[in-house]
């Protein structure tokens, strides 16, 4: 509760500074859009080739798409530990944050949100929306409570392994360059599955369970009986690598050496 | 209760050595060398409430390592560590609301947004009761004049403004203990004045006890009773000022200068008795060094009577002299 209403102190300064430099947050809005556009002209000039992808069609590929977008939105809203590394360990801004009364992991994250990445909610909706157009599907009263709670899990595996990541700077002071491969991998979770290698398959689903955040989720929404029981793992996966994420943290700051002087 | 209680403090660096040349840097990749640096070596340190103390040191001595381990930003490598009866680390976020710092080269505030926004938001993360904040607030914006600053963003403020509006961040939770890293760095001579003024008097009224490292000793000479010298991660003084001034002060040089010549053995002859050393620089200016500090109003009064004095200086050596020496010359006295 304590840290909720603190987290809303700092969204009311943070809208204060934003809105201060107003044409920066518009432009901020268009190039976050665009971005999403770009990806859905992809999806579409792929269909332009072939009417069906590994048995997926073009707007069950879209729907996933759209389903993606909402928690891959929020995690970027209140995780955006982007510049971490150069922010906070190398200028030493850690050493300002470890001396107040607050978790260090939710001050960094209060620190470095950005709220407006949540306009991809509204986007996913319409994609999902425009999809659903073409698709016969029926929601049942149940449905949508899954749906929150796959946006949760989604959102939690996310931000435990870019937490997991993170932490790696607390450990060493060397710049590592896994964060932007990470995000390129993160991806994958947003087309089917089935249309990867056995491999690929398995690590998104097991080591790096990126599929839990767009396919496997959209697929049970889709109603493909042959995907549901992963659909239902969401959330306890999400609640598995969060743990890991945070505890990796906390066992960083234990080793956190100090910005030099 | 003491304030900080360190007993065989000790913290430890692992650093990775690179061996040189390209070939060396592809040894690094399969092997790495590595080696342990104590940057803080078994150091022991009680304060009590309300003291105010100097932490001196050279770069690279372990000052800031120590300062990071009292104010529980790093977890030390062994000893025992209480600070107002928390272990800084363990019991971080408790512990951290019992103690203020300010870091004189980074900022506490946010950069952005204006100084009363900074000051609300620290008053949301501290949990302060909105009526005592009001209260202690308004008295600090009256002893640090910053009534006019606080709609600006601090990036506007000049360096003094902004160390001001720093130290009222700091006390805003009224803490017991405050750690202050080079306050006054950069800043032109009133506002040092103004600011050592402000620490007297919250030492004073609050009671708050105080914790300053600088490289400016005369800094310390204005605030603190109590030195602690640091030198390779290990404590060579810990006293107080006036101690360290006499016994490795050097004594004192009092400078004359005669209204005729005078001969060096008529000087020596009238003071044989003293341990003070002269040296001539013409026949009409001396220098008599004084072994003991206090042996000023005994050598004056062998002279005056007969002697046409017509100029006198005494100087003393500054701290700073004393610490310079002390830093290059090691420990004179152990």
């Amino acid at each position: 509760m304590f840290h909720l209403r603190l987290y809303m102190e700092y969204l009311k300064q943070y809208m204060k500074v934003r809105l201060a430099y107003r044409w920066d947050f518009v432009a901020q809005f268009v190039t976050d859009f665009l971005f999403q556009a770009i990806n859905l002209v992809f999806i579409l000039v792929v269909f332009g080739h072939t009417n069906n992808l590994n048995g997926w069609s073009q707007a069950e590929v879209i729907f996933i798409y759209g389903y993606f977008l909402i928690p891959w939105s929020i995690f970027v809203a209140f995780f955006n530990l982007w510049d971490f590394n150069e922010r906070y360990i190398i200028r030493g801004e850690l050493d300002r944050v470890l001396t107040r009364p607050v978790h260090s992991l939710v001050q960094v994250i209060m620190e470095t949100m950005t709220p407006e990445s949540l306009i991809g909610v509204i986007t996913g909706l319409i994609v999902m929306g425009w999809a659903m157009t073409d698709l016969n599907l029926t929601w049942t009263w149940y449905d949508p409570i899954w749906f929150i709670l796959f946006t949760l899990g989604g959102v939690a595996i996310y931000a435990g392994i870019f937490i997991s990541l993170t932490s790696i700077s607390l450990f060493t002071d060397s710049k590592s360059d896994i964060q932007p491969i990470m995000y390129n991998i993160g991806n994958y979770g947003r087309y089917p599955v089935n249309i990867y290698h056995r491999v690929i398959q398995f690590v998104l689903t097991w080591i790096l369970p990126f599929a839990f955040v767009g396919f496997y989720p959209a697929s049970y929404l889709l109603d493909k009986a042959n995907w549901q029981w992963y659909a239902f793992l969401t959330p306890i996966v999400g609640m598995v690598f969060l743990g890991i994420g945070v505890m990796i943290w906390n066992v960083g700051i234990r080793h956190y050496r100090g910005a030099g002087n | 209760m003491l304030a900080i209680d360190a007993k065989e403090l000790t913290k430890e660096f692992k650093v990775y050595q690179s061996r040189p040349g390209l070939l060396g840097a592809f040894r690094d990749l399969l092997n790495r060398q590595y080696r342990t640096i104590r940057a803080v070596d078994g150091i022991n340190i009680e304060i009590e409430a309300g003291e105010m103390v100097g932490y001196i040191g050279e770069n690279g001595a372990g000052k800031s390592t120590t300062i990071k381990m009292l104010t529980g930003i790093l977890q030390p490598t062994s000893g025992e560590l209480k600070v107002n009866g928390f272990d800084p680390h363990k019991q971080r976020e408790q512990f951290v609301k019992t103690i203020g710092v300010v870091f004189g080269q980074r900022s506490q505030l946010w950069w952005d947004i204006a100084v009363q926004e900074s000051f609300r938001l620290l008053q949301k993360v501290y949990q302060i009761p909105d009526q005592e904040y009001k209260q202690h607030l308004g008295r600090m914006i009256e002893i640090l004049e910053i009534e006019k600053l606080l709609d600006q963003p601090v990036r506007k403020l000049s360096l003094g403004q902004r160390m001001r509006c720093e130290l009222a961040a700091s006390l805003l939770h009224k803490p017991k203990l405050l750690f202050l890293d080079e306050p006054t760095i950069g800043l032109d001579v009133l506002v040092k004045e103004n600011i050592r003024q402000f620490l007297r008097e919250i030492n004073k009224e609050l009671g708050t006890t105080i914790l300053l490292t600088t490289h400016d000793i005369s800094d310390i000479e204005a605030l603190c009773s109590r030195v602690i010298m640091l030198d390779k991660g290990k404590i060579i003084y810990d006293g107080s000022l006036t101690q360290l001034k006499k016994v490795w002060g050097g004594g004192r040089k009092v400078l004359l200068e005669m209204e005729k010549e005078i001969s060096l053995d008529e000087l020596q002859k009238r003071t044989a008795d003293l341990s003070v050393h002269w040296e001539s620089r013409s026949p009409r200016q001396y220098i008599a060094y004084l072994e003991q500090g206090d042996g000023v109003s005994d050598l004056l009064s062998r002279l005056v009577q007969d002697m046409p004095i017509m100029e006198m200086q005494i100087e003393e050596a500054t701290t700073e002299e004393i610490v310079r020496k002390i830093y290059q010359e090691g420990i004179p006295v152990a």
